[in-house]
């Protein structure tokens, strides 16, 4: 992971990777939540997928989330230089989104806690450990 | 013919391996015409296709009959990642079941090695795709989560490849025949951690075909094996609820809905072919199966209990790990393989004595679902 960018980068409106936002100093996640059930995106879909509620309210989460799974990948893959790690990360309260891991290049233990911390060089969102 | 039964009444595939030198046509004519003559039948008996490839050209699969002699049916092409080929298989077989037509040819290709020199590249379009999320890496989530979850260890998903290498011996048309140990699939490269090289399937060239008909109406019926049920769908929602891995969920529920519809439950199933495009796959869907419970994956594999000789064998084939995937063709590669079991066709890898038999092919590639499709199938022989 060579280099962590803390300030948005430009993002292309068909960029389908889950979107990250300064508030008050903290990186989190926009998407939305379901003003009926509850259930959070990192999308705001007209509807719910859920309920079939049409009442979506935009919605930010994190900036902890807690690791689902995670791997290094270390083949190569266009505009990308193995090895660089990835992980499956419950954002709190929120969904679960892929997220590219600030530091070593080792998979994190699944349950390890992390914290939304910016953007990769390529635009990629990136959490780091906070936690044990 | 309405709802009385359907039967494949011939297969046929090509060699599986890195042939980019023979073309689409070609490897189409092999697997096609011997599927035609397996069934009897003439191109021109062949009332409409039903095909399923991924990568393949605008045109791909008229492009590949024309040739042979199939023209002026309908072609109906299917995209369903992985599971392309049984999702094919799945539409012939309702489209006969329904008494649409009568003689479907089931079709599967793919040129892998005209589009890619290693893994296929990450969908740009997805939201993982888009973070060079390549295939590898999905299954290494998988593998990491089963090592922290139920205990699964390096030498269990090693098994699973030392396992279906050994099978492929028995199968010359598989891209692999030399056997592994479990010390050479853990010594090879690491792809995505911890999965390492010999745990992924290869990139193939191939073509596969299955001519699918009314129970009973073939020119041999006893060479017919019986369709006991199909199941297709797409996966739920795979998100934060769920502390199941990726995949795991759409098997069962395809599993589930396929044994009920054939009457059936898993301890009758003698054989099955199933998706082993990584080593952890095979591990979860076996579990998703219900051959063994959630998280007895691993040691269900190191007891034998899957190889040729153990209870019920799993990819007699040698599986994906040893044919390669070319994704159209690999469904009906594993049709295929279990007709020619059920028809104690299989020589040095045969079954003995099996009568059922199921496949199951998963794709995936899109973020947030639990597979993009699922086909299980049941297949039993009755002459």
């Amino acid at each position: 992971m060579p280099s962590l960018i803390t300030t948005p980068p430009e993002r292309a409106g068909a960029d389908p990777r889950p979107e990250l936002a300064i508030h008050e100093g903290r990186v989190l996640l926009t998407g939305s939540r379901c003003g009926d059930c509850g259930y959070p995106q990192a999308v705001n879909p007209p509807r719910c997928p859920i309920c079939g509620s049409h009442g979506m309210v935009p919605a930010t989460f994190g900036p902890k989330g807690t690791v689902f799974s995670s791997t290094v990948l270390r083949i190569p893959v266009p505009d990308r230089t193995p090895p660089f790690t990835l992980a499956y990360v419950d954002v709190d309260e929120g969904p679960r989104i892929l997220a590219h891991v600030d530091g070593p290049d080792e998979a994190l233990v699944p349950g390890s806690e992390v914290v939304l911390s910016g953007w990769s060089e390529h635009g990629d969102p990136v959490v780091r450990r906070s936690g044990p | 013919m309405t709802g009385a039964g359907t039967a494949i009444w011939g297969v046929g595939t090509s060699a599986f391996g890195k042939q980019t030198s023979l073309g689409g046509p070609r490897l189409a004519w092999q697997a096609t015409v011997e599927a035609l003559d397996d069934a009897g039948l003439q191109a021109s008996d062949i009332d409409a296709v039903y095909a399923g490839t991924v990568f393949g050209d605008p045109g791909t699969v008229t492009r590949c009959l024309q040739q042979i002699g199939i023209v002026e049916v309908p072609v109906i092409t299917i995209e369903n990642a992985c599971a392309s080929g049984t999702s094919a298989f799945h539409e012939a077989r309702e489209s006969v079941e329904i008494g649409r037509y009568e003689r479907v040819l089931a079709f599967g290709i793919e040129t892998m090695t005209a589009h890619f020199d290693g893994a296929i590249s990450p969908i740009a379009s997805d939201p993982d795709g888009a973070q060079g999320y390549a295939m590898p890496s999905i299954y290494g989530m998988s593998a990491t989560r089963y090592k922290y979850e139920f205990g699964v260890t390096d030498e269990q998903m090693a098994e699973v490849a030392v396992k279906n290498r050994r099978h492929a011996m028995g199968n010359p048309r598989a891209q692999h025949h030399k056997t592994v140990t479990v010390e050479q699939v853990l010594g090879s490269r690491m792809v995505a951690d911890p999965i390492t090289l010999f745990q992924c399937c290869s990139i193939a060239d191939a073509a596969a075909a299955a001519v699918i008909g009314p129970l009973g109406g073939s020119r041999d019926p006893r060479g017919e094996v019986t369709i006991r049920s199909s199941a297709l769908r797409s996966g739920r929602l795979w998100d934060h609820t769920t502390d199941k891995v990726w995949g795991w969920d759409i098997v069962a529920d395809t599993a589930a809905q396929a044994y009920e519809a054939a009457g059936v439950s898993v301890e009758d199933i003698n054989v099955f072919e199933v998706h082993d495009a990584f080593t952890i796959g095979e591990i979860i869907t076996t579990e998703a199966l219900g051959i063994c419970e959630l998280g007895e994956g691993g040691r269900l594999v190191e007891s034998g209990h899957t190889s040729l000789g153990g209870l019920q064998p799993v990819n007699p084939s040698g599986g994906l790990l040893s044919r390669g995937h070319p994704l159209g063709a690999t469904g009906l590669a594993q049709i295929a393989e279990i007709a020619w079991q059920l028809r104690g066709m299989a020589a040095d890898r045969q079954v003995p004595g099996a009568r059922l038999g199921a496949v199951e092919t998963m794709g995936g590639g899109t973020a947030g679902i639990d597979g993009n499709a699922c086909v299980v199938t049941v297949l039993e022989q009755v002459g």
